[in-house]
């Protein structure tokens, strides 16, 4: 980690993110390379604060929970015409971690974080960031998904699928074979002028802004042989919309989602391919391209 | 589960055409469900759309066998099974 000013903002997926406050900001070692001089109108405000208030959302609807038998991440409570977000400690799901409250347009955020013993603040602590960046792609034609994507210098790949299906190994095969790995974890795909763009988030560790073109999503599972097939319709839009990050508790939400799968489904092809983890699956997919089952 | 129960919880999904076929999400207070999405084939988008506050299932039937070419016995099967899927998912 590093010491920053009060104020700097980031450039994230091509958006500026701008945040302030009256203490110290640390940020956490991934966001570093994504600090930006550019100075235009930030498409988020975060105002940072020093001491978490007590007592807050107690009168107000619990609308959503992340959470599961070993971790508690967030809930989020409808405050007004607001959302209120606790985000708790992942070493201590008890402990709040932190208090953030966002804007009925999503463009400004207060996020309240208890003071360290190098007298900063640490305003992105995971959770937190990815859930700063996730609503910040429900303000435009964009998603954050849980994917891997490899770049081989004409044609960018984005892997996703369950658990354990293989997009850190996929990513490895690819990285082995020359290809430019934007990430193997988190990414978001914005529409622009030119096409979908993928793009990189700050992880918990240093690496450089990256975006590539998107050229096809595959779909991945572990199997004793290569095999790939082309999916359309609500098919390809239902198993790629699975894997993006998403909040479903407000019909809006759900139907930016549905809206923006519909049309990229069109425009990008969707495989479902079963690999085997070695060289072999770079020949195949690009043999396959075009393709229908194999 | 009667049809106007079903008709009621239909406001708890966001439905979305594509090609002949729907997609419904289920809007969701927690994470475990948000990977969850049913695609429905035509028939059963077409039985869907008319369950109605007021329909019944023998009005959703006679529906079904004027705009496919289908006899009532199998349009009585498919509303029956499309109406016991509803169930399992209306009350996951």
């Amino acid at each position: 980690m590093k010491q920053q000013s009060n104020s700097l903002n980031l450039q994230i997926a091509g958006y500026l993110i701008r945040l302030s406050s009256d203490s110290p900001i640390e940020l956490e070692l991934g966001y570093e390379p994504f600090i930006t001089s550019k100075t235009a109108i930030a498409d988020v405000n975060i105002n940072c604060y020093a001491g978490i208030p007590a007592n807050l959302f107690q009168n107000d609807q619990l609308v959503f929970e992340a959470k599961n038998e070993e971790q508690r991440f967030y809930s989020i409570y409808r405050t007004g015409t607001d959302l209120g977000f606790i985000i708790y400690n992942q070493q201590d799901k008890d402990q709040i971690q932190q208090v953030a409250v966002l804007d009925e347009t999503f463009s400004h955020w207060k996020v309240y974080s208890e003071t360290q013993s190098n007298n900063k603040i640490l305003p992105l602590k995971y959770p937190l960031g990815p859930i700063i960046m996730h609503y910040l792609t429900l303000k435009g034609d964009a998603v954050m998904m849980h994917a891997s994507c490899a770049f081989d210098g004409t044609k960018a790949r984005i892997f996703t699928g369950f658990s354990g299906a293989g997009k850190s190994t996929m990513s490895k095969i690819w990285n082995n074979a020359g290809s430019l790995i934007i990430n193997d974890d988190r990414l978001i795909i914005r529409k622009q002028k030119t096409g979908y763009m993928v793009y990189n988030t700050p992880m918990y560790y240093a690496d450089q802004p990256k975006s590539a073109l998107l050229s096809s999503i595959h779909l991945i599972s572990h199997s004793p042989e290569n095999k790939t097939k082309k999916l359309s319709g609500a098919t390809a839009v239902t198993r790629s919309m699975a894997f993006c990050i998403q909040n479903n508790f407000e019909k809006q939400f759900i139907q930016s989602r549905l809206q923006f799968f519909s049309e990229l489904c069109l425009q990008i092809p969707v495989y479902d391919l079963g690999f085997v983890p070695d060289q072999s699956v770079i020949n195949f997919i690009i043999a396959n391209e075009t393709g229908e089952t194999k | 589960m009667i049809i106007q129960t079903l008709y009621n919880l239909k406001s708890k999904f966001v439905a979305r055409e594509v090609g002949n076929e729907l997609i419904l999400v289920p809007l969701t207070g927690n994470v475990a469900q948000m990977s969850e999405l049913f695609t429905l084939n035509e028939t059963a988008k077409f039985i869907w759309e008319n369950i109605t506050e007021e329909s019944t299932t023998k009005d959703i039937e006679t529906a079904l066998t004027n705009s496919f070419d289908i006899d009532s016995e199998t349009a009585q099967k498919d509303i029956e099974n499309f109406l016991t899927y509803l169930e399992q998912l209306f009350i996951k």
